[in-house]
């Protein structure tokens, strides 16, 4: 091919011209590395290869970008490039008042918006010394429990999916799907709820929502278990997962990994249980943990939280207290000056927020921990050694939303 | 102007228009050349050419039928994966084109026949675009030996087995050609995956084999079915068990189907060899994926199910029914032929529209003989297949054929519904770890019986 005389900009830094067309797709940046570790990853040996995975990719969960450096089918390092996905949410919190910053903390995990929303009601409510009213505290954690088995359904049709099993993911959306419709009866969306409120809930439960859920709680269990068999014990599946991505315990502290990460390798550690907050005292619940620490394991807990998630909304329904839903609250807040941690489980681990206010009624300062950036980390850790198939069994099973991740 | 009666002519017109030009100026030459003398001479000519090269007519005329046979098999096939996978999906699949859904696929080819035909900038542009051509004929040509029926098959080859695997291990050489030419790292690896891929698992689907030519003493595709007539006893299925699971284990990965499917594989490496292809050339890689499919069920039933045997020879039955479907004499009827298909078909359409008419209010009643019309349509068809298939050896052999193939081809759906892709170094482990020392055990224990075998009767 005749390559045009003229120069073209650069994909990856638009200020930059390269030489030849073909070349704006290459992996290497067209500028001089600006760190050491760059310089050395950048820096091909005999018989090396650089080979983007994403940000456009069937399965990378989302726009993350991997450079992989390969050496034939296996992977040698990495590099993930963050940040397609980054939105300032943050920022755009400190200039908006405290009700908006629900509706624009909505999107960061996406799959299970519920949670999202739920840590900065939770900053906000502690900033404003709020009692929620019980049956308010109760509704969240019906909500959010119902959203961790939808995550976590989808969670398990994903990793299936992404080593080439077509059909759990379509099962693991069946599930997802009653679970989500009955949400929508619940708040009117299905995938954004903007639910919470500082002080309670938007909404009381409805019949349409009970119904739904009651049909769903009549074979919920048993259909969710059903449909796993297909890969469960499937050879391949096993073969494929079992001792891949594995993380000890020390490594896995150290990397500040939570969730099911986090308990698959032993350590039963559960905001529910470690920091409590809510109605979670009062609710009997176990936290299942795995001693393997594989991407088996991790698929594995994934089934057994969502068994104990049942059990939860199962007490939920029988204990659920009459009563308002919203505490008595000024239309206008503006909390106290001061900071405030609040953390929750999500359903991809410990999801917090550091927020700083001034007395204004706009945050001074909203920093969000989200756990899917700090279990992404691992994939570094876990991935050189292993074959170009086997990165994307771990980071299915590490689980990340990469909303939540670029913020 | 001149386009100004071509834009007021309907779309018919436009069609029947200018066939009836080039009709009008093929008449006017084949009477000229009639009444000159000029066309009996050519005639003569082409006649005795045509006759002293019988062999290469008889290639050409295979070689194209094969090739038209091909498409409607592609797409018969896409169809019934997409719709096979979507109930096993628990979704609809295809349900807007055609009834059912079964004009999906057509047009499907059709879109990749109107798509853009895009060539990335830094390919290789001959090798990108011979490419696709090549995968495709290797599939096509894999076609010529096998034995559809008796005195159906397109070329009678004594080495048709070793002519099958040599033009199928062609097909490789265009996955290589297509991944190197696209200048993308993704086609790349999708097409060394191919390659490794493919040459491993020839060797256990050759050796596989080697025991059924044993015991055939042949390697003519024709040969082996007449050998496995009789009941479904006969069948090498019962003979080389062991070798029926290699040969469809290193099918399944010989043409790329899961859980073998890593040269395509989406979640890893995007589409593997085809990443850069688009518009028809995709196309030709696609449909040789499904024809690929077709042949190597074929392959299966031809080799180790008997082919076009039917399981159980059930012409004693027919006969202790009644049934002598052969001896019906069309002629013996005389004029009551003529009066039957003047009259029937009239009374057998209003009688099949009649239910249409009563039960669907909101149909008119010509769209309710339209109906009627089809429904005896489909009626005399079926009449006409099933007399066709008890009267002539050929017919039924092809029905049993395409039978026992196309449940081979479910079983391929079937696996890619259910199954996830296996690794590359399992993939590898399996095919060298397991399959070949098997498929060589499955040779050598042959091999004794037949030397036993011998000795003992001999």
């Amino acid at each position: 091919m005749t390559a045009p005389e003229t120069k073209v900009r650069s994909l990856d830094d638009p200020t930059m011209f390269v030489d030849t067309p073909a070349t704006i797709y290459d992996a290497i940046p067209p500028y001089p590395p600006r760190t050491e570790r760059e310089a050395e990853f950048y820096t091909l040996r005999d018989g090396e290869m650089l080979i983007n995975i994403g940000p456009q990719h069937p399965s990378t969960h989302g726009v993350l970008r991997v450079v992989l450096k390969i050496d034939g089918e296996r992977i040698v390092d990495l590099d993930p490039v963050l940040g397609y996905l980054h939105r300032g949410v943050e920022k755009i919190c400190e200039n908006s008042d405290w009700h908006m910053v629900i509706s624009h903390c909505d999107p960061l995990e996406y799959i299970a918006s519920m949670f999202s929303e739920y840590v900065p009601v939770l900053a906000a409510e502690k900033l404003l010394d709020v009692t929620v009213p019980r049956r308010a505290d109760y509704i969240r954690v019906l909500a959010c429990e119902l959203n961790r088995i939808s995550s976590h359904a989808l969670f398990m049709g994903w990793l299936a999916l992404d080593l080439g099993g077509i059909t759990p993911i379509l099962y693991g959306f069946l599930e997802r799907d009653e679970i989500v419709e009955m949400l929508a009866a619940l708040t009117g969306q299905r995938l954004l709820f903007n639910y919470m409120r500082i002080g309670g809930v938007n909404g009381d439960l409805n019949h349409e929502f009970m119904s739904r859920l009651g049909d769903w709680m009549s074979h919920a269990l048993r259909r969710i278990e059903d449909s796993m068999t297909l890969i469960n014990s499937n050879e391949i599946f096993v073969g494929r997962t079992r001792g891949l991505g594995r993380i000890d315990r020390q490594t896995a502290l150290r990397m500040c990994l939570t969730g099911p990460p986090l308990r698959a390798t032993g350590i039963p550690y559960d905001v529910r249980r470690a920091h409590p907050y809510s109605v979670y005292p009062e609710l009997e619940f176990e936290i299942p943990t795995r001693e393997e620490g594989d991407s088996y394991a991790r698929y594995l807990l994934h089934l057994d939280e969502i068994k104990q998630s049942v059990h939860i909304i199962d007490q939920v329904l029988h204990r659920i207290p009459d009563g308002p839903i919203m505490a008595k609250l000024p239309r206008l807040l503006r909390p106290r000056p001061g900071r405030a941690w609040a953390a929750i489980e999500s359903p991809r681990g410990q999801y917090g927020v550091y927020a700083m206010s001034d007395g204004t009624d706009q945050p001074f300062r909203l920093r969000i921990h989200d756990p899917s950036f700090f279990n992404l980390q691992s994939v570094g850790l876990l991935s050189p050694g292993h074959l170009i198939a086997d990165i994307m069994a771990i980071m299915a099973s590490l689980d990340p939303i990469m909303g939540g991740v670029d913020k | 102007m001149v386009s100004r009666p071509w834009q007021r002519l309907s779309p018919a017109g436009r069609v029947l228009l200018p066939l009836g030009v080039v009709a009008g100026g093929l008449g006017v030459v084949f009477l000229g050349g009639v009444s000159s003398g000029i066309l009996p001479n050519l005639w003569s000519w082409v006649y005795e050419a045509l006759s002293d090269n019988l062999p290469l007519l008889r290639f050409v005329v295979a070689a194209t039928a094969v090739l038209l046979f091909t498409v409607p098999t592609a797409f018969v096939i896409i169809y019934l994966e997409m719709k096979v996978i979507a109930l096993q999906n628990l979704r609809l699949g295809p349900n807007r084109q055609g009834p059912w859904g079964v004009l999906a696929s057509t047009l499907h080819g059709f879109k990749v026949l109107a798509k853009e035909d895009f060539t990335p900038t830094g390919a290789d542009v001959p090798v990108f675009t011979l490419a696709p051509v090549v995968v495709y004929l290797a599939s096509v040509m894999s076609f010529l030996v096998i034995p559809f029926a008796p005195g159906l098959f397109a070329q009678d080859m004594n080495l048709a087995l070793l002519y099958f695997f040599a033009v199928g291990g062609l097909g490789v050489v265009g996955l290589m050609m297509a991944g190197w030419s696209s200048f993308n790292k993704y086609s790349l690896l999708g097409a060394l995956r191919a390659a490794a891929q493919i040459i491993s698992y020839e060797i256990p689907l050759t050796l596989s084999v080697v025991g059924v030519v044993m015991l055939a003493g042949t390697l003519s595709l024709n040969t082996i079915v007449h050998q496995q007539s009789g009941s479904f006893l006969d069948w090498y299925v019962f003979r080389q068990p062991l070798a029926a699971v290699i040969f469809f284990i290193a099918a399944t990965a010989e043409g790329n189907r899961t859980p073998f499917d890593l040269t395509e594989a989406d979640s890893e490496i995007v589409a593997g060899f085809a990443t850069e292809y688009s518009g028809m050339r995709f196309g030709f890689f696609f449909f040789a994926e499904y024809v690929n499919v077709f042949i190597l069920s074929a392959l299966t039933v031809t080799l180790f199910l008997g082919g076009w045997n039917a399981p159980l020879d059930l012409t004693p039955v027919w006969q202790a029914l009644g049934a002598h479907p052969g001896a019906i004499d069309l002629g013996g009827l005389g004029v009551g032929l003529l009066i039957a298909l003047l009259v029937v078909p009239p009374i057998l359409t209003v009688l099949l529209a009649l239910p249409f008419w009563m039960l669907f209010t909101r149909l008119r009643f010509w769209q309710a003989l339209g109906i009627g019309f089809l429904c005896f349509n489909a009626l005399v068809g079926a009449a006409v297949l099933i007399w066709a298939a008890f009267s002539f050896d050929a017919v039924m052999g092809l029905l049993w054929f395409l039978g026992k193939t196309y449940v081979f081809v479910v079983i391929f759906v079937w696996m890619r519904a259910t199954l996830p892709r296996v690794r590359i170094d399992q993939l590898m482990g399996f095919a060298w770890k397991w399959l070949l020392p098997a498929s060589l055990a499955n040779l050598f224990v042959t091999a004794l019986a037949i030397l036993v075998i011998a000795q003992v009767r001999g």
